[in-house]
């Protein structure tokens, strides 16, 4: 494959009326990787994954494909497969029938139809003896495989997905997680992935674009954002986390002194606050009372209060050991551990 | 104990009496047409003195029961095809597009169901009288189609609703033209209102009564010719061309219904046991 990326967008923007749905966006897509879209509902991410999909057209900017402009190329044209939040299985039809769709449309003979049907189902780890059966008939998990072998049975360069998972249970939903990122492993092919769950596209992407009101605030590896986010939004999508105000050296929030951070947001993640004991040194010190603790398993996460700010920290149990609730006590947590964001 | 044994017999057996009283009520009618057509006297009178098919005989000889059938049939042959293509566009338009006067569409459409049907045939023969068009069974079914039409609009729409859209989205993302998209994924969708709707429609043109008399003109349908003649010159010919009408209407069903087991059978996909 070539060096270039395979999906590249330029300056796309698309508008709906005075609402700008999806506002300037350029993004490179490698070939061969799991890129995640993330945002809150409204952000703009699936009518951007609609553009690249032939499915809605661009106001304004290009989609390349490799080299070749497809900006104005249909869907049943681009060599792209999407699979819908709704899964949109073919009701009417069987399993087999709605995997060979795209044979069938292209006038592959129905016995090669059925061949690469049932190779395909293998592939998804879906039972041959499926083939007959109505789609009405599959439990939810099995719908989706059904939906992820219609998609690659086409032979797709890139493959869409619109929240498959939203509609699911938590479970099978993890279920399905560890078997889409093993099943883009196996195949090598690009997946670009829609979803409002960070937790879901950090597990999963091998890149992730967190969008905001039409714009791509931040694009990185799981890591990068994880440890680096570019602004409070991103680092407060990404999960429970403590955010402070700094002001001259000061943080807000604590009245605590931050020497040599400047102006701007401190973001510290709730393992990286600790209590301190005698002779424990901190970079940034304060004192916060426990007002409730609960139990995540192999960890407790304890909530604290400094004034009328919440804090939220989250101690292995050995460290939980000693707190009791109502406790007053010295916290703190070092600058190294904190993400700095201007906004 | 026994009591609440007693009681839920009492209640299974009225339960059984109140069915059977039902279903009299519903056939007892029909059958006694089939009785009056079985003797020769024009007084309807049972038991018969004397039990004849020589009505039946008449009937087959005569042309006017052939001449009957046939007005009858090209009237709803060409009711059942126009109104399923004009109703099944009109579904998709109201049911599927955005556009501006949907929701009038929608309310106009099914207006024409409200008017009593001999105000609308009047209405339509004076229609047609300015028009300066001679009433004939073509402006009897231009009648059938503005009061049927609505209707098979209603029943096909259903199925509208009931589908997921994004369907056809996917067939197109998968390499599918338009043409196809309809053919492999609308149109399946939408058989069997597609099918309920023709049967409405043959079933509501074949027994109209109040439309025909306005608009038929100098030719007679069934209905019509059954009202006339029930009302003056009456003979055991009328239960017995009732009969003959009521016989066709069950096989042209019949015949819908066994294509259409035919057809699923052909293209659905199995059912797991």
């Amino acid at each position: 494959m070539g060096a270039g990326p395979i999906l590249s967008m330029q300056a796309l923007s698309k508008r709906f009326g005075d609402v700008v749905a999806v506002d300037s966006v350029t993004l490179d897509i490698e070939d061969g990787e799991f890129f995640t879209i993330v945002g809150p509902s409204g952000s703009g991410k699936s009518t951007l994954v609609r553009i690249l999909a032939g499915l809605e057209q661009p106001t304004a900017g290009q989609v390349m494909l490799r080299d070749g402009d497809i900006t104005n190329v249909p869907a049943n044209q681009r060599p792209t497969c999407m699979v819908f939040q709704s899964l949109a299985l073919f009701t009417h039809k069987s399993v087999g029938e709605n995997i060979e769709f795209a044979a069938k449309m292209k006038g592959v003979a129905k016995a090669e139809r059925k061949q690469q049907a049932l190779e395909t189902m293998d592939v998804v780890r879906l039972p041959q003896d499926y083939y007959d059966r109505s789609v009405t008939q599959c439990s939810g998990g099995e719908r989706q495989r059904v939906a992820l072998a219609r998609a690659l049975a086409s032979d797709p360069e890139i493959l869409f997905f619109d929240e498959p998972l939203s509609a699911m249970d938590y479970r099978l939903r993890k279920i399905l997680e560890v078997e889409m990122k093993d099943l883009h492993r196996r195949t090598g092919k690009t997946f670009i992935y829609i979803t409002h769950s960070l937790e879901e596209a950090m597990v999963m992407s091998d890149r992730i674009a967190i969008m905001r009101a039409g714009r791509i605030v931040q694009a990185g590896t799981p890591n990068d954002i994880y440890r680096q986010p570019s602004s409070r939004f991103v680092a407060e999508f990404m999960g429970e986390v403590n955010t402070f105000s700094v002001e001259g050296g000061r943080i807000r929030e604590l009245g605590a002194t931050a020497a040599g951070v400047d102006d701007g947001y401190l973001v510290v993640r709730p393992e990286y606050l600790r209590h301190l004991g005698d002779g424990d040194e901190a970079d940034v010190r304060f004192s916060a009372a426990v007002d409730n603790d609960y139990m995540l398993g192999s960890r407790t996460q304890f909530h604290l209060s400094v004034d009328d700010q919440v804090l939220i920290a989250e101690l292995p149990a050995a460290a939980a050991a000693g707190l009791t609730i109502g406790e007053r006590r010295e916290w703190g947590f070092d600058l190294a551990d904190t993400a700095h964001v201007p906004e | 104990m026994s009591d609440t044994v007693q009681t839920a017999r009492r209640t299974k057996n009225a339960q059984a009496l109140w069915l059977i009283a039902v279903l009299l009520m519903l056939y007892i009618p029909i059958v006694s047409v089939a009785l009056a057509s079985l003797t020769n006297t024009r007084y309807m009178q049972f038991p018969h003195k004397v039990w004849t098919l020589d009505a039946y005989r008449n009937a087959l000889a005569d042309y006017t029961t052939t001449t009957l059938h046939l007005t009858s049939l090209k009237i709803a042959v060409v009711v059942v095809v126009l109104s399923v293509v004009i109703a099944t566009l009109g579904a998709l338009a109201f049911a599927r597009y955005e556009w501006k006067g949907r929701s009038f569409f929608r309310r106009a459409v099914l207006l024409p169901v409200f008017f009593p049907q001999p105000v609308l045939g009047l209405a339509l023969l004076l229609s047609f009288t300015a028009a300066g068009i001679t009433p004939s069974w073509q402006t009897a079914a231009f009648a059938h189609l503005v009061w049927i039409v609505p209707i098979v609009t209603l029943v096909i729409s259903i199925r509208l609703y009931g589908y997921d859209v994004m369907q056809e989205e996917a067939a197109f993302d998968l390499g599918a033209n338009r043409l196809q998209v309809f053919r492999e994924v609308t149109l399946p969708a939408l058989a069997p209102g597609i099918v309920s709707g023709a049967l409405f429609a043959f079933l509501l043109s074949w027994s109209n009564l109040p439309l025909s008399i306005f608009t038929t003109g100098a030719d007679t349908t069934l209905p019509e010719w059954l009202y006339s003649r029930a009302s003056t010159n009456y003979s055991p010919l009328v239960p017995a061309i009732a009969m003959i009408a009521t016989l066709a209407s069950a096989l042209v069903i019949a015949a819908a219904a066994a294509l259409w087991v035919l057809l699923s059978r052909k293209s659905a996909p199995r059912q797991a046991s």
